[in-house]
């Protein structure tokens, strides 16, 4: 809509007369536009119908709103003109607060505790429970955070809402110096315009070496089949999130499209999830696999590596041999799941120049793995040699990783043998969301 | 008569049996709670044993877990800020509101007035999650722009559930005192609003009392709508906090936040009382209002 | 957290006395000796009824706008439709759909879950409520302070102490221990129906005492004289008298009880978390968090706010005809 001045040219209006004009344009204006809006039919528009992609590359189709990122299709994200990175070489902002929007248990106080004495600053962290809880908060754009913590299959919705501010990468020295290669470019934000990695992950089945010994679970033909077993009922695990639980089950059939779009897998998916409820009463949680397990609340419960590394802060008492009561598994040939979460900065960020130096505090080689000590997560650096994961002593007086646990070190080979679930078209993406309702409602 | 069937037939015999129900019923009520208020003081990570006293949960720094203490987590401490900052807001907001309320609808005719009291009491009897989900949806769609999920939301949001409280208290009152004191009021000459403020307001005084730690102590809980409407970890209150971890890591360290809140319900319903004692001295039934608000 | 109440409850608690009086000045003309400007009483109640028409009424409003509504194309989120002649159906026949295909078991669960507990609800507060009117005597005040002290406790505390007494290691199984051949390694919280209607009842029941005691209290103690004085045994004086007597203020119990119990999803979350003990509550929970799942967490309140309409237009009857009767 024109400006109202754009309408007064070359008339004289006096000073006050056109702040009275403007004022009561300002009052009318949106009203009429609310009432033209009323009157147009509200359902028109529920369908994307721009024929501009939001990135290049990726799978599209018109009438898709975004463009999704695969492996072998990579997607350049739009630096929308309405939407530009801040400038470089401003200070730090003063006095602020850096608000971070996390998931529970997923970042050391601590570093941020010092992120925060270095500049200055407050800091306060907000936590949700899985991405579709973010993505409703995150989407009415009311909340204003600093820093967000999206997983690599949700870019797509937010980069073409522009809740994402892209990066100015002068910032983040840290990330060409210190970051796995694959991540100076990923296929999910080529150039890494909007994000930078965070954590690496594998899935895998978190269990009970006193209930289950690993050479039980490596026995098994299909060791996915252990959630299905009886015999632990009550006892089983999988985690609060459709795309992880959904995923299993296609796994389990040796299906390793983690994407699909055909509605007859999903379903079948989602039906073989009753099959487990019905088998084994499994439950759904966050944070089984890093407390429940240590605590014996679960003898099974679907696993990323991380959680796993970190579960023996969580047993009742400190002892070497309930360390080792924590057991993990992956496919010896490590074709399973395996993901990669990133840091982006939400476009109203009121510190968005903290949160920069944020993304970049968090990519130092000492404080990423500070991090990992604590949060149980593999970072990406490249001074930390996979191998020596499992010897080397963090600041926690333990390896990164307990030897017993080998499994959950990540190797930067396993984003080319296993599986990523990665974003769906919407209409597909509800066909997931149908299929994990039916099973919520048991 | 003697016997068992004797003993049946007898209509003046004790009833032992109802009494241990009674009594088992008060154990059974009372007991878990204080438990749970014991185990705040456990000196282990444990929420399920007592392993020994210690305040480590409440002003401590309780080892190998990050959320710390009630006291001194900034985490918790912004909780118990917010938690009393609602509760305040919204009980001097919602009183009043729910006070003229009520003597309004018990002396306004009409059909408009029938509908203002049908409205007052659905919003009293749907499930909380309702009013919740119904905010929660009007605040980030239709009203995006105006209300911001946060205090502000939470505000508006506990107010238009609490607002039937003080009204329910202080009408059951209004059937009890009529209409006569403020008529005679005004029969020696005093202007309506003067006979309403210095008559009736004063016999009102217990039950609008008992409205202060009823919103008061009932906003300290609420965590239906202050979840929906909360807008980050800053607006979240101790009762959220608690509802959301509490079942993922059950350390007692929220066993010490949820006695915190009983403990300030308690205060809360002490100052009401000192208050009805000053205030309200010659009249009955602060107890009965309170019974009232729960009936 | 809020429950039932009943204005009519609480008036019959105020003194009967005054009641009396009342009538006397009702008779003398009452209200129409003094004359009121027209606006002085709607001016006391217009604040607040607009309140409640702007944050309760019109946000019922944006759920139908909501359930009629449609979805955005990127976040799937709702997109309310507040025109009825533009409004579509597509949600409500979806949710209809589910709830007697493969959503029929939660709502058959939330009603056998919500009339268990209001089965055990009634039987544990009559007997509290008669024990303590019939039999309370002078310890009277003690019973009824005790009984209160529950109000003053959160829900939440509530659910809180039995998530630490139901604990693998918790108490519960400490004490079954002591008794041979039982299991008491029960991890109870692990998704048993049995624990998450005990929460229902824990949670609920002492609102339902309350307001049995007041009746029951209220019965004239000399027609169960009478009964017992023409050698009725107890038993009988109270299948008799007692009871018939006091079937509306069971009812009405009841109705207190089951409205939160509908609307309840945090009982499950805490005590169970399992989709097998999922009550119509949690549907809605999950679908608000769900992408996607915004219209059909709008059609999912109307259809509690159906289910609950039998139960409310009780509530709402009983109560506007005990204000008649008093008024």
């Amino acid at each position: 809509m024109a400006h109202p001045r754009e309408r007064w040219t070359g008339k004289e209006l006096d000073r006050r007369q056109f702040l009275a004009r403007a004022a009561a344009a300002g009052v009318a204006l949106p009203s009429l536009a609310a009432i033209m809006e009323a009157c147009s039919n509200p359902r028109e528009g529920t369908t994307s119908t721009s024929k501009d992609p939001a990135g290049d590359g990726g799978l599209w189709q018109p009438g898709w709103p975004y463009p999704l990122a695969r492996q072998d299709k990579p997607v350049t994200w739009n630096i929308f003109p309405d939407n530009q990175p801040i400038a470089s070489d401003l200070q730090p902002e003063k006095n602020a607060t850096l608000e971070i929007y996390n998931w529970d248990q997923y970042i050391w106080p601590k570093i941020i505790g010092e992120f925060a004495d270095k500049y200055n600053c407050e800091f306060k962290i907000t936590t949700f429970n899985n991405m579709d809880e973010a993505l409703a908060k995150m989407r009415t754009g009311q909340l204003s955070f600093d820093v967000f913590f999206p997983t690599i299959d949700v870019l797509g919705k937010l980069i073409s809402s522009k809740l994402l501010q892209p990066l100015n990468q002068d910032y983040i020295p840290n990330l060409p110096a210190n970051v796995w290669d694959t991540y100076q470019d990923p296929f999910y934000d080529a150039g890494w315009q909007y994000t930078v990695p965070y954590t690496i992950y594998t899935t895998g089945i978190g269990y009970r070496t006193d209930v289950i010994s690993k050479d039980e679970i490596e026995a098994m033909s299909n060791p996915y089949d252990i959630f299905w077993d009886p015999k632990y009922k009550g006892q089983v695990g999988i985690y609060d999130d459709y795309r992880e639980a959904i995923s299993m089950t296609l796994l389990r059939h040796g299906i390793t499209d983690l994407n699909t779009t055909d509605p007859a897998t999903i379903q079948q998916a989602g039906q073989d999830l009753i099959d487990l409820l019905n088998a084994t009463n499994v439950r759904t949680s966050i944070n089984g696999a890093y407390v429940g397990i240590p605590k014996g609340q679960y003898q099974v419960h679907q696993a990323w590596s991380g959680d796993i590394a970190a579960a023996w802060f969580y047993v009742p008492q400190a002892t070497m041999a309930n360390y080792q009561t924590i057991g993990y598994w992956y496919p010896k040939d490590r074709v399973g799941a395996v993901n990669n979460d990133c840091l982006a900065i939400p476009a109203n960020s009121k510190s968005p120049v903290l949160a920069h130096l944020f993304l970049n505090y968090m990519l130092d080689f000492k404080n990423a793995m500070n991090n990992f000590s604590w949060v149980g997560y593999q970072v990406p650096q490249k001074q930390a040699d996979p191998q020596t994961l499992t010897t080397t002593k963090s600041v926690q007086g333990e390896p990164y990783i307990f030897p017993w646990l080998s499994e959950a070190v990540v190797q930067e080979e396993d984003f080319k043998t296993g599986f990523l679930e990665l974003e769906l078209e919407p209409s597909v993406d509800a066909l997931w969301h149908e299929a994990w309702s039916q099973f919520q409602s048991g | 008569m003697s016997g068992p069937r004797g003993w049946y037939r007898n209509p003046w015999r004790k009833p032992r049996v109802l009494q241990v129900a009674t009594w088992g019923y008060l154990a059974w009520s009372i007991l878990p709670v204080v438990i749970a208020i014991v185990i705040s003081f456990n000196s282990g990570r444990s929420s399920a044993t007592f392993q020994g006293f210690s305040l480590q949960w409440w002003n401590g720094a309780p080892q190998g877990d990050a959320q710390g203490s009630l006291f001194k987590s900034p985490d918790l401490h912004a909780a118990i800020i917010q938690t009393i900052r609602l509760s305040i807001i919204v009980m001097l907001i919602a009183v009043p509101l729910g006070v003229a309320f009520a003597i309004g609808l018990d002396r306004w005719r009409g059909r408009v007035a029938k509908t203002a009291n049908f409205t007052m009491l659905a919003s009293f009897v749907v499930p909380e999650i309702i009013i919740g989900v119904a905010l929660f949806y009007t605040f980030t769609y239709t009203l995006n722009a105006a209300v911001k999920l946060g205090t502000t939301a939470q505000i508006i949001g506990l107010i238009a559930f609490q607002v039937s409280y003080p009204v329910i208290v202080v009408r059951a009152r209004l059937l009890s005192i009529g209409k006569e004191y403020e008529e005679a009021a005004m029969d020696l000459g005093a202007p309506p609003r003067a006979a309403i403020r210095r008559v009736l307001l004063p016999m009102l005084y217990p039950a609008i009392f008992a409205s202060f730690a009823l919103v008061f102590a009932d906003v300290v809980d609420d965590f239906v709508t202050v979840r929906y409407l909360s807008g980050g970890s800053s607006t979240e209150t101790l009762s959220v906090k608690i509802y959301g971890a509490v079942r993922a890591t059950p350390i007692p360290v929220y066993n010490a936040a949820a006695s915190f809140m009983l403990f300030t319900t308690v205060v809360a319903i002490a100052v009401v009382y000192v208050l009805y004692k000053r205030f309200g001295r010659g009249q009955e039934g602060s107890a009965a209002d309170f019974a009232a608000g729960q009936l | 957290m809020r429950f039932g109440t009943r204005p009519g409850a609480s008036s019959r608690v105020a003194d009967t006395a005054t009641r009396a009086s009342r009538r006397r000045g009702n008779k003398r003309g009452g209200g129409e000796g003094v004359w009121y400007p027209r606006w002085f009483w709607p001016s006391f109640a217009t604040p607040a009824s607009l309140y409640l028409l702007v944050f309760f009424v019109l946000p019922l409003y944006v759920i139908v706008s909501i359930a009629f509504g449609t979805v955005d194309a990127t976040f799937q989120s709702p997109r309310p439709i507040y025109q009825p002649w533009f409004w579509t159906s597509q949600y409500l026949t979806k949710v209809t759909r589910d709830a007697v295909g493969y959503q029929r078991g939660v709502y058959i669960r939330t009603f056998i879950y919500v009339f268990i507990a209001s089965v055990l609800c009634v039987l544990i507060a009559y007997t509290v409520a008669y024990y303590v009117s019939r039999f309370g005597g002078k310890r009277k005040g003690l019973f009824l302070t005790l009984l209160i002290a529950p109000f003053f406790v959160s829900y939440l505390m509530r659910m809180l102490a039995w998530i630490n007494l139901l604990q693998i290691e918790g108490y519960v199984n400490k004490i079954l221990g002591w008794i041979p051949f039982v299991p008491h390694k029960v991890n109870w919280l692990g998704g048993y129906p049995w624990t998450v209607v005990l929460g229902l009842v824990y949670g609920y029941v002492p609102y339902m005492i309350l307001p049995l005691y007041g009746f029951l209290d209220r019965i004239q103690q000399s027609l169960l004289e009478a009964g017992r004085d023409l050698g009725a045994s107890p038993a009988r004086t109270f299948m008799r008298v007692t009871l018939p007597l006091s079937r509306q203020a069971i009812l009405a119990g009841i109705v207190i009880v089951t409205l939160p119990m509908f609307g309840d999803y945090y009982t499950n979350n805490l005590l169970s978390n399992s989709p097998k003990t999922q009550m119509v509550g949690n549907l809605l929970d999950n679908a608000v968090n769900n992408t996607g799942q915004g219209p059909l967490a709008a059609v999912l309140v109307l259809i509690i706010m159906i289910i609950l309409l039998v139960p409310m237009a009780y509530y709402l009857r009983s109560t506007s005809n005990e204000l008649k009767v008093s008024t």
